[in-house]
């Protein structure tokens, strides 16, 4: 046999096993790095927003003739001042820049302030008067599917039905010895970042719009920007900011848009910066899902089945979260070999905020649901939970729900052989004896 | 009603004018520009405004103006005044403790603070020091890391 001469034996990786400072690391840790919220320019003014605060009605009147009277106040705009289509989305554009015919859920803006000091923004914003008519809210999973409710967009509130299917599944009910059923749910989460949405805005000499922001994605953020604020896309130029945690968050719009039509219309540089509560009350969050399984598994431990529904909560705005749920569905099963599979994925709209993008994308939703039945599987037939899954994990030829070959594995039966022998060098035990 | 005030920033007197309401934090922020105090929360939540007042951090959001005057006011523009990054600081850098960097500022001077007073600390006693400042991205381990190599090279540099 040759001699293995892999970097993974040899350790002779170029960066892998070395310590590496990060370039920005030293300006960050003196204090120096400028924030969009840091940032401050000649004649720039201050921005704030005003918030549905409910979820559901249609938009009546919004009266901003006292607001334009606050000393300082250079502009308060609503969806009619918005020059192109208002709208933006990163999977379909479903969202408003500023709500328009109807509020769609309690962070929608209303309403923008731009003024010379924080102050007269704030005080404008308080003398915004709306009147809104309410409409039912749809806040439950129950409410979504509900035929009777109202559509919060048209085309109704099921955005997407996906499907996984592998196998026989009533094969593999018959084959089964033990099923285990359940429902879970798993909840809305936000992010936060340490450091809230902030967003500068100023038109160039040229005729560019530069909008300074924290952002995950200045590109597709452009693409975004451009047709809301009717601009030529080569008139709209997205800096990327220094971006004080993301976490999938920062992948949507978040001030470039309102930031960017206040710069238009004032023709003097805006900044907006949230403050923790708005930064909680709007923009993406975790997807909320409800997950009912039924998973099967023979006596001598082998899986058989999942029969699986995953219903997704993606708020008033679909964002990422068609594929988001979607990934949820594909994940159902885990780096567990799975011979007969359905389950079905709906992504729905509520009133609720909207949800998106954030580190996992709809697998540890998932998980919480696989790793559950794993482990009432496990105990009901007696198994050790960490033998249990080493005998199930996809191990190299195995293909996972999709029908996808791992060549190599997925690295998870290394990874479960590892555990098990630290558990057994250090003399642990799980906390819960087998049945 | 604003009025003026005299506050002792980073060893110099410095005159500003504000409302008796505003906080240190603010006041540092927007009118004398010593931006590497952040805002995370604004309610005493999250650390990342932290400051000394008379040698002891405090979250500078809950201070108003009027309680710092007379006190000495040390943010983190001042730890590496003289060029050279503070051990705390440069041991942030080299044990991964940075990563957006948002909580940093804040997280040092908490770390500073206790290396003034307690130049030996246990683990548990760094911890604590810093269980007023929140990390979303670390994890924190590194930071751990961080202020005890920080600590050992102070202590090497006294004895
Ligand atoms: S901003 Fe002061 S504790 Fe968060
Ligand atoms: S480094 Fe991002 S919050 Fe600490």
């Amino acid at each position: 046999m040759s001699e293995d001469t892999s970097p993974e034996t040899t350790g002779a990786y170029h960066w892998i096993g070395k310590n590496v400072t990060k370039p920005d690391a030293l300006e960050k840790a003196l204090g120096a790095t400028e924030y969009v919220g840091d940032m401050v320019v000649p004649g720039m003014l201050h921005a704030k927003i005003l918030w549905a605060g409910a979820p559901h009605g249609v938009i009546r009147n919004i009266d901003t003739k006292d607001a334009a009277r606050v000393p300082g106040v250079a502009a308060v705009l609503t969806a009619s001042d918005v020059p192109g289509t208002n709208r933006y989305g990163l999977a379909v554009p479903d969202q408003r820049a500023l709500a328009d015919d109807k509020v769609r859920s309690a962070g929608d803006a209303l309403a923008l302030v731009a003024a010379e000091d924080e102050e007269a923004a704030e005080e404008a914003v308080a003398k915004i008067k709306v009147d809104l008519e309410p409409l039912r809210p749809i806040l439950t999973y129950e409410d979504a599917l509900d035929p009777m409710a109202p559509a919060i967009h048209e085309g109704g509130n099921v955005f997407q039905h996906t499907t996984v299917r592998k196998g026989d599944l009533e094969k593999g009910i018959e084959e089964s010895d033990v099923i285990v059923e359940n429902a879970y749910h798993t909840h809305r989460m936000d992010h936060v970042p340490m450091e809230p949405e902030a967003g500068l805005a100023y038109v160039d000499p040229s005729g560019v719009l530069n909008i300074l922001v924290g952002t995950q994605y200045p590109y597709r953020d452009r693409r975004q920007i451009a047709p809301a604020l009717d601009l030529a896309m080569n008139k709209v130029r997205v800096i990327q900011a220094p971006i004080g945690g993301g976490f999938g968050r920062k992948d949507d719009i978040t001030a470039e848009i309102h930031v960017g039509l206040l710069a238009l219309k004032t023709r003097r540089p805006v900044r907006l910066v949230y403050t923790r509560e708005e930064s909680l009350i709007a923009n993406t969050k975790r997807h909320p899902m409800a997950m009912n399984f039924r998973t099967g598994a023979r006596k001598d431990g082998l899986l058989t089945f999942l029969d699986g529904d995953i219903y997704g909560d993606t708020g008033a705005g679909v964002s990422l979260g068609a594929y988001v749920i979607k990934k949820a569905g594909i994940h159902a099963t885990g780096p567990y070999d799975v011979p007969n599979i359905r389950v079905d994925t709906y992504t729905l709209y509520t009133n609720n905020l909207v949800s998106g993008a954030m580190r996992g994308f709809g697998v540890m939703q998932a998980a919480v649901a696989h790793e559950s039945q794993m482990d009432q599987l496990a105990h009901r037939l007696g198994m050790s939970p960490l033998e249990f899954r080493i005998k199930n994990c996809l191990k190299p030829g195995l293909a996972s729900s999709t029908g996808q070959l791992m060549n190599e594995g997925c690295g998870i039966e290394a990874t479960l052989q590892r555990i098990k022998d630290y558990m057994s060098a250090h003399d642990l035990r799980f906390n819960r004896p087998h049945a | 009603m604003r009025q003026r005030y005299a506050l002792r920033v980073n060893g110099e007197t410095r005159e500003t004018e504000a409302e008796p309401h505003e906080s240190l934090l603010d006041v540092l922020r927007e009118n004398l520009r010593l931006t590497g105090s952040k805002k995370g929360c604004n309610e005493a939540e999250c650390g990342s405004c932290t400051v000394l007042l008379n040698g002891r951090p405090v979250v500078s959001c809950l201070v108003l103006v009027p309680d710092a005057v007379g006190r000495d006011i040390v943010t983190i523009e001042a730890l590496a005044g003289d060029g050279t990054p503070h051990p705390v600081q440069r041991q942030m850098v080299e044990q991964g403790g940075v990563q957006c960097g948002y909580c940093t500022p804040g997280m040092i001077m908490s770390a500073y603070a206790l290396l003034q007073e307690n130049p030996h600390p246990t683990d548990e006693e760094i911890r604590f020091a810093i269980s007023g400042n929140i990390c979303r991205c670390t994890g924190y381990g590194k930071i751990v890391k961080a202020v005890r190599a920080a600590a050992e090279e102070v202590g090497r540099a006294a004895s």
